[in-house]
């Protein structure tokens, strides 16, 4: 198996040191450098990153475009139009990738060719103890450690864009993203609806490690920016996949859960200059907050900010008040209507139903054992269709007690033979089943 | 009056129990397939019990944990996520002039299974040479010496001795199980779990002082493994995740949180409070602390009353030490509220119990140790810290 070339895509905006160290990374790089080509795309550059291109001395092939479209999706589009390379990878300008990272990704696709594959980037930062600060990288660290264990079911909220890489071929057969998303981000996600519609498996690639530099330019401010963002970008992602419609978080706002939110809402969409000037004051409040340490009311005012701004988005994109009514009503009334179901009998054994699950990829299982029903895992809108491997790990946490009532009552799954040495302990008398 | 302790499986219970006649009860832990579920108080009659009034006692006092347990057993399922590859680790004994204890200790430690750990024993401030003509007999036994008086200084010196990126930690008068070692270390498979504690079980209950303290201040936090987010949880409170008489740290926690706080421990004027004020920082910089049931030691508790009333009231000192460190240093305002918290749900209503002498109230004595601890927190900081900038000082 030869290796195959890869091209690095990075799309950048004004951050010209930020975009030489990613590119002097990149020059430590174990995989071998003559396959790799990098291809920088800068966009609506008004600082001296094109002069820094210019001049900069790269081991390996490297290209610099040049765009004013202000949009993250038509860069990398861009970026991929013009790519020579098998794999494209896709990374942030303020990644500073470890030396096995190219190496990692190509690795993975060796062994589950056509996969989209994601590298974790965790924040640089490790200490420091702002409320801010510490909400961001936890978020991040769980996130790529939920995406890394083995029975995580992904869903179109795990295709992260910052540290991706795919087939040039996969890539242009989807049409890349989708350019309508201009400067308010969330094509990565639409991206990954479509992945998974098509059929792409994700996986994680553990070494393909980059450090992100988040907190040379995330703030507070910025954040509460891209929440709004992330209102317009869910109203586009519903407007393409109408069946993710009820799990989107707009579905919040059409019935809001107290009277205060409710009262919030209703004055937003009569008078949205006045709510801003609020939230602008309840704002500097959470600095307020975090110099008295109050934290619990820091986490809730600054969640509730972020729905706000969120709100903000979604009315950005839909005007008004029975727009989002509508918006609403033009999908499923819930997320899990349809999908392939199966029926699978557990007494059958584990394996047997692990691979029955690998076999059929449904998107819900209707779980019994022998004439015992024991549960229905529900089709979930926007993630990938069931594994074996995610079975276990639904029925500890989801399905333990009808599961263990209809052990003791029907005996042990068959080929448990890993038991045989253990001797039944709690359901050896009859009465005891009964008690549980 | 004494209680026999005693570690069952559930899977091969005895048919009957006989321990000597001096024993009218029994603390047993229950074990299902090795890993502790739970714990029952049996009453034995001559020092004897049937098997099934055992097995109806462990079965009602494992309760739900025991077929959850046992499912998950069958599932061959592990909310650890899949078990991987030993991590090397450093396993570090602090301790100060008490020999037959370190040597029972390191006889439990030479019962984990080598997976190429190092032990490293920290003299503190030692009066004799008992510890090092101990530690000569274990030749897999580093011996180091820290004279800067202090549990946290003895701590902090094992964390830059350590060779590993894990080191775990026991006291002296502790004797962890086979499994103690493997068990922390399964759980740092998530990068934001910088510290893991574990379960402690009493080693004897001979007298009533132990009793006392096992039954109003018990070392073990319950049989259910709990992960506790700094992101999440209110990082100030942390008498729920465990002592550090059981415990396993990252060695990166030196860059990303800090060292132990040398004002705080055993052996300086503020008694205790480190455990506690380490857990604090750790959850504060937003990464989480695992308390995790399998990793079992066994305490010996303090035997006589003298010394479970200073035990008592060190703990009064360490944590209103460690409550003045976050007050006046880390700026966290809200510890007052806590220290009324306590007083109100905790300590008043003891006291109250105490005066109107009803049955299982705590002995007054104790509690005013305590009350007394408290009051003196606060300064026995100030003067620990005065007193540690007199040690460094002279010593540079």
């Amino acid at each position: 198996m030869e290796n195959l070339t890869v091209s690095i895509i990075i799309p950048s905006h004004n951050r010209s040191s930020s975009l030489r160290r990613a590119l002097d990374a990149l020059h430590l790089q174990t995989y071998p450098l003559d396959l790799i080509e990098v291809i920088v795309v800068a966009d609506s550059c008004i600082d001296d990153t094109l002069a820094m291109l210019q001049d900069y001395k790269a081991p390996f092939k490297l290209q610099a475009i040049e765009v004013n479209c202000r949009s993250a999706s038509i860069a990398r589009n861009t970026g991929a139009a013009s790519a020579t390379g098998k794999l494209l990878l896709f990374l942030d300008d303020d990644i500073e990738a470890l030396p096995p990272l190219v190496e990692s990704h190509a690795r993975v696709h060796r062994e589950r060719p056509g996969a989209a594959v994601m590298g974790p980037y965790p924040p640089k930062l490790h200490g420091g103890t702002r409320f801010f600060d510490v909400e961001v990288r936890s978020w991040w660290e769980e996130k790529f450690y939920q995406m890394s264990q083995p029975g995580h079911r992904f869903t179109y909220q795990d295709l992260l864009s910052g540290n991706l890489s795919l087939d040039a071929e996969l890539f242009g057969r989807l049409d890349g993203f989708d350019s309508a998303f201009g400067n308010c981000g969330g094509e990565d996600y639409e991206f990954g609806v479509r992945l998974l519609k098509a059929g792409v498996p994700f996986a994680v690639a553990g070494d393909a490690v980059g450090y992100h530099y988040e907190h040379e330019t995330n703030n507070l401010d910025r954040s509460f920016r891209r929440s709004r963002q992330e209102g317009r970008s869910d109203v586009l992602i519903g407007r393409r996949h109408p069946e993710l419609r009820p799990i989107l978080q707009v579905a919040a706002y059409e019935t809001a859960y107290s009277l205060v939110d409710k009262i919030v809402v209703a004055v937003t969409f009569f008078w949205p200059a006045a709510v801003d000037w609020l939230a602008q004051g309840l704002r500097e409040s959470l600095d307020l907050l975090e110099s008295l340490r109050m934290r619990g009311t820091w986490r809730w005012l600054r969640s509730k900010l972020r729905g706000y701004w969120y709100l903000r988005g979604v009315i950005d994109e839909l005007k008004s008040r029975s727009a989002i009514s509508s918006f609403m009503q033009g999908g499923p009334a819930r997320a899990h209507l349809g999908g392939y179901e199966i029926n699978i009998d557990l007494q059958q054994g584990w394996e047997a139903a692990e691979s029955l699950l690998d076999a059929e990829r449904p998107a819900g299982v209707y779980l019994y054992y022998d004439q015992l029903t024991v549960g229905h895992i529900i089709p979930q809108a926007g993630a990938e269709p069931l594994r074996g491997a995610h079975l276990r790990s639904i029925l500890a946490l989801h399905f333990a007690q009808p599961l263990a009532g209809a052990i003791a009552v029907n005996g042990l799954p068959r080929t448990a033979e890993t038991l045989e040495d253990k001797p039944l302990v709690a359901f050896e008398t009859y009465e005891l089943a009964i008690k549980s | 009056m004494a209680t026999a302790i005693l570690d069952l499986e559930m899977s091969k219970l005895p048919p009957e129990i006989r321990v000597e006649e001096r024993y009218s009860k029994a603390l047993v832990l229950i074990r299902l397939h090795g890993k502790p579920i739970g714990q029952a108080l049996l009453s034995l009659v001559g020092g004897h019990a049937d098997g099934s009034q055992l097995r109806e006692t462990l079965m009602n006092a494992a309760g739900e944990n025991l077929w959850k347990n046992w499912l998950y057993d069958t599932l061959a399922w592990d909310e650890r996520g899949p078990v991987q590859a030993m991590p090397l680790a450093t396993v570090a004994v602090c301790t100060r002039d008490r020999p037959e204890d370190l040597r029972r200790c390191l006889d439990a430690l030479m019962q984990n299974p080598d997976e190429g750990q190092e032990y490293l024993v920290i003299d503190n401030c030692p009066s004799t040479d008992a510890t090092k003509e101990v530690v000569k007999n274990y030749p897999q036994v580093r011996y180091v010496r820290e004279d800067v008086p202090g549990s946290s200084a003895a701590r902090n010196r094992a964390l830059r001795e350590a060779k590993h990126e894990f080191v775990a930690f026991t006291d002296d008068d502790a004797a962890p199980d086979p499994n103690w070692l493997r068990s922390l270390l399964l759980n740092f498979s998530d990068p934001r779990v910088m510290c893991v504690t574990g379960l402690v079980m009493p080693l004897e209950l001979e007298t009533e002082a132990q009793e006392w303290f096992e039954w109003y201040s018990p070392h073990g936090r319950g049989f259910e493994r709990r992960v506790f987010d700094g992101a999440q949880c209110n990082p100030l409170i942390v008498h729920l995740v465990g002592v550090s008489a059981s415990m396993a740290v990252r060695k990166s926690l030196i860059d990303y949180i800090g060292l132990f706080d040398e004002a705080l421990g055993a052996g300086t004027p503020t008694v205790g409070g480190e455990d506690c004020e380490l857990f604090a920082r750790i959850l504060r910089a937003g990464y989480c602390i695992v308390y995790e049931p399998r990793a079992l030691s066994w305490h010996r508790h303090r035997r006589t009353w003298e010394e479970l009333r200073k035990t008592l009231q060190g703990y009064g000192i360490g944590v209103y030490a460690f409550w003045t460190r976050l007050f006046v240093i880390n700026r966290e305002f809200s510890v007052p509220l806590l220290a009324w918290g306590w007083l109100r749900y905790k300590q008043i209503p003891e006291l109250i119990a105490s005066l109107r002498k009803q049955p299982d109230a705590v002995p007054r004595d104790l509690l005013w140790a305590q009350f007394r601890g408290c009051f003196s927190g606060p300064m026995a900081y100030f003067a620990s810290r005065k007193l540690l900038q007199k040690i460094k000082g002279s010593n540079e």
